[in-house]
């Protein structure tokens, strides 16, 4: 799988095809991957593929001016589509090389299953549906769903739809809508003021680095309404009050955006679970408009469109 | 200035001025009887309201925020009720989940002509937040 991705990548520089190539190359830390933009043919040498290429690559799209080669999952095709729909980038500008995906792995999720620390842990190898983790001559192994992420166990798309080149490999199938629901089914148990509380809770401890914003490929406004002074929406100080509604808003604006992968909690520093939010979001326009976004690109964004009779009774 | 127990719950509402504030006019000079309690503020269009007014609302204090516009089919920009009818009906769901009661954000259709209908919505919002008591989402204190 790898070194069709490197072959291709290579030929579409040498062809002038594209100007870079975006992709993912092995971390400096253990189990973890770094994003590649080169537009050098020899570096596409380090292009990997592997259970750990979490960024949603498709951010790149926006901050990158030329024609773009971007490795994508089924997730990352979709935010590349969605940017297609509202007008962010243009199709022509960007080459997909699709590349199928049997899930990501968590590797907190690991951590905690092994009881060991990253640099502990040699390998994380996954196989079919079960992931096998080594530990100094100790073998364990798990399935898979013990330790993919959230999201990708709720995984809709394995096999990116909208490509140019689709590299071939496995994409084991291990959705589970159910289960990456659980957090979310737990809160809905909640009372509204349980909820609350837990909200509070949790936005508490958030140091507003907007990492969660800068990460995400729907959030592409040049100039974000947290950023605004006049009027100052929200204080720019941390407070419970004022970060919940950044992340509130946040999913709001996204809506029909999102396409649940999953990175802005990934990347949370205080581990915030944004994507009980940012999935509930996802749920709710599925729901109420039958809308799943980044799946047709030629279909208008969700909030620019309308039908004549919807919702209504949600309206006096 | 802490509100008089009389003002309460205190209610804003995001009024479409081709419409719903117009209907509010209409109420007034057809000297219909109806809750002191909103505060009202005109808005191009009840397109223009972003879910973030609704939220601003609550964080400044008001129990509940109205959101009105024209009937679907009756924008004076075409589609702009269209627009906010699927953002009210996200932000409603969505706030919902986060642990604000329904009632707290509310959205009616009022026509330029319904001045009864104004009075009669303003009468029930006004109740409906009145029933679950005023509003200490973004209080501090009981953290």
């Amino acid at each position: 799988m790898e070194k069709e991705l490197r072959d291709q990548a290579a030929k579409l520089l040498e062809e002038g095809t594209v100007d870079y190539i975006v992709g993912f190359a092995s971390g400096t830390l253990k189990h973890t991957t770094t994003p590649l933009i080169t537009g050098d043919k020899d570096e596409t040498s380090s292009l990997v593929i592997n259970p750990f290429i979490s960024n949603n690559l498709a951010t790149y799209a926006l901050e990158i001016s030329g024609r773009l080669g971007i490795v994508a999952k089924g997730c990352d095709s979709r935010s590349i589509v969605s940017l297609i729909q509202d007008k962010q980038i243009t199709r022509q500008d960007i080459v997909i090389l699709g590349i199928p995906c049997s899930g990501l792995i968590d590797l907190k999720k690991v951590e905690k299953l092994a009881g060991k620390e990253r640099d502990e842990i040699d390998e994380v190898v996954v196989v079919a549906d079960k992931v096998v983790i080594t530990v100094g001559s100790e073998k364990q192994e798990v399935p898979a769903a013990a330790v993919l992420f959230d999201h990708c166990i709720g995984c809709e798309l394995q096999i990116p739809q909208e490509y140019d080149f689709l590299i071939q490999g496995p994409a084991v199938e291990i959705r589970n809508s159910e289960a990456s629901r659980e957090k979310i089914k737990e809160l809905k148990q909640m009372s509204p003021d349980q909820r609350w509380s837990y909200w509070k809770q949790q936005f508490n401890r958030c140091i507003r680095c907007y990492a969660c914003r800068q990460v995400c490929p729907a959030c592409f406004c040049e100039r974000c309404f947290v950023e605004e002074s006049q009027p100052r929406w929200v204080s720019p100080v941390s407070q419970w009050q004022d970060n919940l509604i950044f992340q509130a808003i946040r999913a709001i604006h996204v809506a029909g955006r999102c396409t649940d992968c999953g990175e802005c909690e990934r990347v949370c520093p205080v581990d915030i679970p944004l994507r009980s939010l940012s999935k509930e979001m996802y749920d709710l326009v599925g729901e109420m408009f039958n809308y799943k976004s980044g799946m047709n690109a030629g279909a208008p964004p969700l909030m620019t469109a309308y039908e004549l009779t919807e919702v209504e009774s949600l309206i006096r | 200035m802490k509100p008089k127990k009389e003002d309460q719950p205190r209610i804003v509402g995001f009024l479409c001025k081709w419409c719903s504030y117009a209907g509010a006019d209409l109420a007034g000079t057809s000297r219909k009887k109806y809750p002191s309690n909103l505060t009202v503020l005109k808005v191009p269009c009840s397109g223009r309201i972003d879910p973030l007014f609704v939220l601003k609302g609550l964080r400044l204090g008001f129990d509940g925020v109205l959101v009105s516009g024209c009937h679907p089919g009756d924008c004076h920009y075409q589609t702009g009720n269209y627009r906010a009818r699927r953002r009210i009906a996200v932000t409603k769901k969505f706030l919902e989940y986060l642990g604000i009661p329904e009632q707290r954000v509310q959205a009616s259709w009022v026509s330029a002509s319904e001045g009864t209908k104004f009075a009669q919505v303003v009468e029930d919002v006004v109740e409906n937040v009145r029933a679950i008591g005023p509003s200490n989402l973004f209080n501090d204190e009981g953290k």
